[in-house]
């Protein structure tokens, strides 16, 4: 019986092809893009799974919580965990310490960074990571051994097998020669762990002031006995950390670290996607952008079996003989219930071998786009047989069922005396038609949201940032080249560069990563510290950013309390220092108009240290130096040349790629051991938002989809309509009718549902956008363009499939569609 | 055979209720060749319906072979038909994607007999009404008359205890009319009980009974002498 089910499926797919190939095509596409963006996600929720006993390995994670500001989620955790945690806490097996950085080393004469790992004794106890060569017992035995992976070992030497060879790293006074210890295998990229070569670190290096309960420079990772609950380490914690954290007063109050920051234990398997992203070694996941792809997933799937269901039903009149005959036969509705769930689940499998298929190959250039390292297999824990099995189900029986309940309902006295038009039930075509609302919502849908993100996408890099982008070239790990009397030397090589104009120094530059600095400052008479951002400067860094200045004067050289030199805090609070303040730092301290802050004192605390009058000398407008993304910081300029590490240069009227070999050329000659590393402000910015464009980009390819799919349902049930409605047209030409009026009758019923769908789209996309758009500090206002643009389009579209139909029928001999019934 | 006692089917939509057969009685025989005679909309179609139980009276009583049959549920109903009943309609009503053998041996497809003789059933009616050499062909590939020649192989390949035709003949020329009559009243020979619908008084001829109707009742019947 199966076998004549398959045979009959088979012949009806074969004699309406087109048929066919819409509702599989469809389906195998939507599926297609369900398996990839599964495979994303897995991928993404496969980070540190792979590492030996992951189940119990947890990060040290602090939520550090400094009054007035908000909450910081940070990977690392105070300095004394490492030694401490272990004790208060029977559950841990092991704990250990990592501090992740950059080192030197010399390659074929240029200076080039590796990442450098820290790590105390207990790594190898809580990382069971594979070595290549040597191994955990005999790794780090000692301050002058190291670690490297494969990668890192193939780079310098050329293979792999380099135990007890010598490696120099460092640069200037820290320069020394490391004998190899061990050699461990490359790291898979799903993982949260960012290592090149691992030195072992001993406590007696660390000064004693960097061993307290303030430091946040290391990762601690915990390994829990087998058996232990995290949970429970969990909520003792806070009462662990009252304990052992020693209190202390600051002006003449209690105090104590325990108040600011909260410890907890993270699963290893949890750090990729977690909320604790500051201090990471490797870019976090977006889990929400991971719960948008799923949903948008889903509802491509959902449209590709509305189509599914759709096209069956309204291929239906064209069954109702057979099933009627077969009920005069016998055939009872279950067995036709069952025939027509076979012939879908048919379909279904075919969709999904095509969709496997599809994804196989789209794999490369997902996973290119992604930047992940995904791969489809099929057996084992997460592999993708079971997903695929029951997406197939899912597909499968959503799609088949209605449709079969449905054929298989008609009464069989009707339709064998050729009474045709009473086996077409009143709601069906109403059903059919709420189907291609939805779809066609889905589409305007996801086109709306698309218009929205990509305009918003242009708008955040274009938006003006309140300095000048262009003709700016950034010059990264200048701690030294910005320092002492060379830099003077340097500086005036930098400007004889045809086309440099100016050249300035700062701590933080354009789209750093690195932990911002912040003062708290109080106006006379306030009740409470506002916290400042504070950027220390050279002189020359708002020149040359080309930040305007709005009231009062730039920082320079002419008034000694302008520049911060070698003071100790306590010099500064009584001499006191000159600062610039942005607008929003202004306005953070209460001043309506920038003149009105000139030349007031402000009391800050000055690296948290002593209570500093600072003197505004000088308000320029506001800057956003990260993404859009985030408020503009209120900031405090100081003029600290000393505390700087990056070079701006700003040039004009020359070629870049010149600017920046010069650069590169003048850099040699003042830092020959560290690596020039210098890119455009452009390039820097852009970087910013290459995450958000590579998502917008998959956004507007499932929009596509939807599109395409939609259209895909849209043509076929209009051609099934109107060779439903041969007859009729006949006699409306019998009786005068243009084709061009048929044409027109087709279009406008066939246009209704598209119009009615921009009514359900309009308000969802809305409200879905505009909470999109909140997560931006500098947004695009939401108009109507879009909504309009993506309501247009789906019209459009579809008046285009359907008046294809509409005009092949239309222009028909009416003599042919009447002689036919 | 059967028996209908004051059997009645009405049909109701919003506004309108249509009597289509109005408190009929009929008695069938086994053996016999019944024709059913009158003008469009006399209920002719309504009371093949109900006899070949695809519909459900609204009243009354009708009993087959010795059983009563109003009242049961469609799944019942299916039973007792594809077990008693073989059906040939006016417009052959063949399946188009299954070939002739595929489209005779489907009215045994669901008495789950076995496949070998599914097949050799399948062969034997083929060959008695002579349409063994179109096997392979698709329905699209056969004239009329041999279209409606597949449909009697179907209607007779159950081996059912009724024949009902609906207008066998209506959707053919005169030669392939009287060749599909000539058939039924060879089967009739043979022993089949046949109830057909027909418009023709040179078919109804053929008959044993002739059953008059109009507007829902019965208005006449008539012998053939033998």
């Amino acid at each position: 019986m199966l076998g004549h089910y398959l045979l009959i499926a088979i012949r009806i797919l074969m004699r309406n092809r087109v048929y066919a190939a819409i509702n599989i095509g469809g389906l195998a596409l939507a599926l297609a893009g369900c398996v990839l963006i599964l495979g994303y996600i897995r991928y993404e929720q496969s980070y540190d799974g792979w590492l030996k006993d992951s189940g119990r390995l947890f990060q040290v994670q602090t939520t550090i919580r400094p009054p007035g500001q908000p909450d910081v989620r940070t990977q690392g955790s105070p300095f004394p965990v490492g030694e401490q945690l272990a004790a208060g806490f029977p559950q841990v097996e092991a704990v250990t310490s990592l501090s992740a950085g950059k080192t030197v080393t010399e390659r074929d004469g240029q200076p080039v960074f590796i990442d450098a790992t820290t790590v105390d004794g207990n790594f190898f106890k809580v990382f069971g990571l594979p070595f290549a060569y040597g191994s955990a017992a005999t790794a780090l035995p000692d301050t002058n051994s190291i670690v490297l992976t494969e990668k890192e070992a193939i780079r310098q030497f050329g293979t792999t097998d380099v135990l007890g060879r010598r490696f120099t790293l460092g640069a200037g006074p820290g320069k020394r020669d490391y004998k190899v210890s061990g050699v461990l295998r490359d790291l898979p990229r799903n993982t949260s762990l960012r290592i090149g070569v691992m030195y072992r670190g001993d406590i007696a290096d660390i000064p004693i002031e960097r061993r307290g309960w303030g430091n946040f420079d290391q990762i601690h990772y915990v390994k829990l006995r087998a058996g232990a609950d995290a949970a429970m380490v969990n909520a003792a914690l806070p009462g662990w950390e009252k304990r052992v954290v020693p209190t202390g007063t600051i002006d003449g109050k209690q105090f104590s670290m325990a108040d600011v920051f909260d410890l907890r234990l993270e699963p290893v398997t949890g750090v990729h996607l977690g909320k604790a992203q500051e201090a990471a070694l490797t870019p976090a996941g977006d889990p929400r952008a991971l719960v948008t792809f799923a949903v948008v997933a889903l509802l491509t799937l959902g449209m590709a079996v509305m189509n599914f269901v759709n096209l069956t039903t309204a291929r239906a009149l064209q069954r109702t003989r057979e099933v009627a005959l077969r009920k005069v036969l016998g055939a009872r509705r279950r067995e036709l219930i069952a025939q027509f769930m076979a012939e879908n689940v048919l379909i279904a499998a075919v969709a999904v071998l095509i969709a496997m298929a599809i994804a196989e190959l789209a794999i490369p250039w997902v996973a290119r786009a992604m930047g992940a390292d995904m791969q489809l297999h099929y057996l084992g824990k997460d592999g993708m047989l079971l997903p695929v099995l029951a997406l197939f189900a899912i597909t499968g029986l959503a799609g088949g069922l209605y449709p079969a309940l449905y054929l298989s309902r008609f009464k069989p006295a009707a339709v064998l005396n050729g009474n045709r038009g009473s086996t077409e039930t009143a709601g069906s075509g109403r059903l059919r038609m709420a189907l291609v609302v939805v779809q066609f919502a889905i589409a305007i849908g996801l086109v709306t949201s698309t218009a929205v993100i990509w305009s918003q996408t242009r708008f955040v890099e274009q938006v003006d940032p309140g300095f000048r982008r262009d003709g700016l070239i950034q010059i990264a790990n200048a701690w030294r080249y910005t320092q002492g009397g060379e830099y003077d030397a340097a500086r005036r090589a930098m400007l004889a560069i045809p086309g440099v104009t100016k050249v300035g120094r700062t701590g933080l530059g354009p789209g750093d990563s690195a932990p911002k600095m912040v003062w708290l400052a109080r106006t006379p008479g306030a009740s409470q510290y506002a916290s400042l951002t504070a950027y220390n400067i050279d002189a020359d860094f708002l020149p040359t950013m080309d930040v305007k200045l709005l009231a009062g004067r730039m920082l320079g050289d002419r008034q000694a309390a302008d520049r911060i030199a070698d003071e100790t805090p306590a010099q500064l609070a009584t001499r006191g220092i000159n600062v610039v303040v942005n607008r929003g730092a202004a306005t953070k301290l209460g001043y309506r108009a920038p003149q009105a802050a000139i030349g007031q004192v402000v009391d800050v605390w000055f690296n948290g240290a002593a209570k500093v009058p600072a003197t505004i000398a000088g308000v320029v407008e506001d800057t956003r130096f990260g993404t859009a993304r985030d408020a503009v910081d209120p900031i405090v300029y100081a003029y600290n040349p000393g505390l700087t590490n990056q070079v701006l240069v700003r040039y004009a009227a020359a070629r870049p790629g010149e600017v920046m070999a010069a650069l590169a050329k003048i850099w040699r000659r003042f830092e020959p051991e560290i690596p020039f590393e210098a890119r455009f402000t452009d390039d820097v910015v852009r970087e910013l938002y290459a995450a958000e464009r590579a998502r917008t980009i998959l956004f507007a390819s499932f929009s596509l989809l939807a599109i395409v799919i939609s259209c895909l349902g849209l043509y076929s049930l209009a051609a099934f309509a109107t060779e439903r409605r041969t007859k009729e047209i006949g006699i409306r030409k019998v009786l005068g009718a243009r084709s061009r009026d048929i044409v027109r009758l087709l279009v406008a019923q066939f246009s209704r549902p598209v119009l009615i769908a921009n009514l359900v789209a309009w308000p969802a996309a809305w409200w879905v956008m505009r909470d999109w758009l909140n997560g931006f500090d500098a947004r695009i206002a939401l108009t109507p363009t879009p909504f309009l643009i993506a309501g247009g389009l789906a019209l459009v579209i579809a008046v285009a499939t359907v008046a294809g139909q509409a005009i092949r029928v239309a222009r028909r001999n009416p003599i042919h569609a009447l002689r036919y019934e | 055979m059967l028996h209908m006692r004051a059997l009645s089917r009405t049909y109701r939509t919003d506004t309108v209720e249509t009597t289509a057969l109005d408190a009929i009685d009929l008695d069938i025989m086994p053996g016999e060749f019944v024709a059913i005679m009158g003008p469009s909309g006399c209920g002719k179609s309504t009371l093949l319906n109900l006899m070949g139980m695809l519909d459900s009276p609204t009243s009354g009583s009708y009993v087959f072979d010795g059983k009563e049959v109003a009242g049961l549920s469609e799944s019942k109903l299916a039973d007792v038909r594809k077990a008693s009943i073989g059906f040939i309609f006016q417009s052959f009503n063949l399946v188009d994607e299954l070939s002739v053998r595929e489209n005779v041996e489907l009215a045994l497809l669901y008495h789950s007999v076995p496949a070998a003789e599914r097949r050799r059933r399948t062969e034997d009616v083929m060959d008695r009404v002579g349409i063994a050499h179109r096997a392979r062909h698709f329905p699209s590939q056969l004239s009329g008359g041999q279209q409606q020649r597949v449909a009697v192989a179907r209607a007779l390949v159950a081996e059912p205890k009724l024949i009902l035709a609906d207008e066998p003949t209506g959707n053919l020329d005169t030669n392939h009319g009287e060749e599909v009559m000539r058939m039924l009243q060879t089967l009739n020979a043979q022993g089949s009980t046949i109830v057909m619908v027909t418009h023709s008084p040179s078919h109804a001829d053929y008959a044993s009974r002739v059953v008059n109707m109009l507007d829902g009742r019965i208005l006449q019947e008539r012998r053939r002498a033998a």
